[in-house]
């Protein structure tokens, strides 16, 4: 894991350990489970991992995240250029696919903040719920009933009907 | 009288071969009565064995059997397999790219067996993408070849002058121009 996830957008409540203020001479049952648990399943868990770690120590390898170029656009190529087409019908899948993923991390957010809050979500995920309404809001206007054969043609005409009828709600 | 000495002999040699068991003794072994079985009361004992009548079920616990055997055929080396490579190889880590570094396209998988799969058998993505292109590419020409050749035909036709609409006439020194006898030769 290169970096961890991020802080902010998943906040953790403050930890409510309490001091250890033995006033009795009876054992503590929660440590007894505690340490229990401990020895029957953490440890064999993490020295299994230890053991795993090892024998892999010399068979490592790293994988990447591919970084595409910019491209023409569909509104940048020339009519008959059916190359241009291509490229640009590709890269806007590719853009697709990255809208869709960043559909579901908003909506991942909104999930654990309503977990983190309970019953009190309403009140207190005010600024995810905002998010949540406007990223999908977007997301439907874009790419909303384009249907399963959508394509960067379908995308652009849909766009030019969303610029007409608002020019013709302004005029 | 001989056979009954010689049965009294074997009786004798019959108890002394297993003489701690009571009731072994050699007048016991010849005088003793059968015990009957089924009118002894017993009670949760093994009980009188039944002989049940029922299909049968050969050839279901054939399919079965043959099923198991099958599966596991291939499903233990696969498991085996596929068991060692996660123990010996582990997945890849995700790292940011290097400068000036242009990762193959079996570096952007993460579990070993899949980056194997895309070195050995699968073309790059890069590759891929080209071939469409090389496709594309003929196609339009096909395409605009076909449109250039329907617009040449079209001109040729209306004009009559193109190369395409001669009829081929024979050559004027082969007619006969003589007197023929009949109207028709």
């Amino acid at each position: 894991m290169p970096a961890d996830y991020d802080k902010d957008a998943y906040p953790e409540p403050p930890r409510q350990t309490p001091v250890a203020d033995k006033q009795t001479a009876l054992p503590n049952p929660a440590l007894i489970v505690s340490k229990l648990f401990y020895y029957s399943v953490d440890l064999p868990v993490t020295t299994f991992r230890g053991v795993v770690d090892s024998i892999r120590a010399n068979n490592k390898s790293v994988y990447y995240h591919q970084k595409f170029r910019r491209v023409a656009d569909l509104t940048e190529c020339e009519e008959g250029d059916y190359l241009c087409y291509y490229e640009a019908e590709m890269q806007w899948r590719r853009d697709f696919k990255v809208d869709q993923e960043i559909v579901k991390v908003v909506q991942e957010r909104l999930r654990a903040c309503q977990q983190r809050e309970g019953a009190s979500y309403h009140q207190n995920c005010g600024k995810e719920m905002r998010q949540f309404n406007e990223v999908t809001n977007a997301f439907q206007l874009r790419y909303g009933d384009l249907g399963a054969y959508a394509s960067g043609r379908k995308c652009l005409m849909k766009q030019k009907e969303r610029m007409m009828a608002a020019q013709a709600q302004e005029a | 009288m001989v056979g009954m000495s010689v049965l009294r002999s074997a009786a004798a040699f019959a108890a002394r071969l297993s003489p701690l068991k009571s009731g072994n003794t050699a007048a016991n072994l010849l005088t003793r009565t059968i015990p009957r079985a089924d009118k002894v009361a017993v009670r949760w004992g093994h009980g009188k064995k039944m002989f049940v009548i029922k299909p049968s079920d050969y050839y279901d616990r054939r399919f079965l059997r043959l099923l198991q055997y099958y599966i596991l055929l291939t499903g233990i080396p696969v498991a085996v397999i596929v068991t060692s490579v996660n123990v010996f190889f582990g997945e890849a880590e995700l790292a940011e790219i290097p400068e000036g570094y242009e990762p193959e396209h079996w570096e952007y998988y993460k579990h070993p067996i899949s980056r194997w799969i895309a070195r050995t058998f699968y073309d790059s993505p890069v590759k891929d993408y080209e071939k469409m292109m090389a496709a594309i590419q003929i196609e339009k020409e096909k395409a605009d070849m076909r449109l250039s050749q329907m617009e040449v035909r079209r001109h040729m036709r209306q004009k009559g002058d193109g190369p395409w609409f001669h009829v081929e006439t024979i050559d004027k020194n082969l007619v006969d121009n003589s007197h023929k006898s009949t109207p028709d030769h």
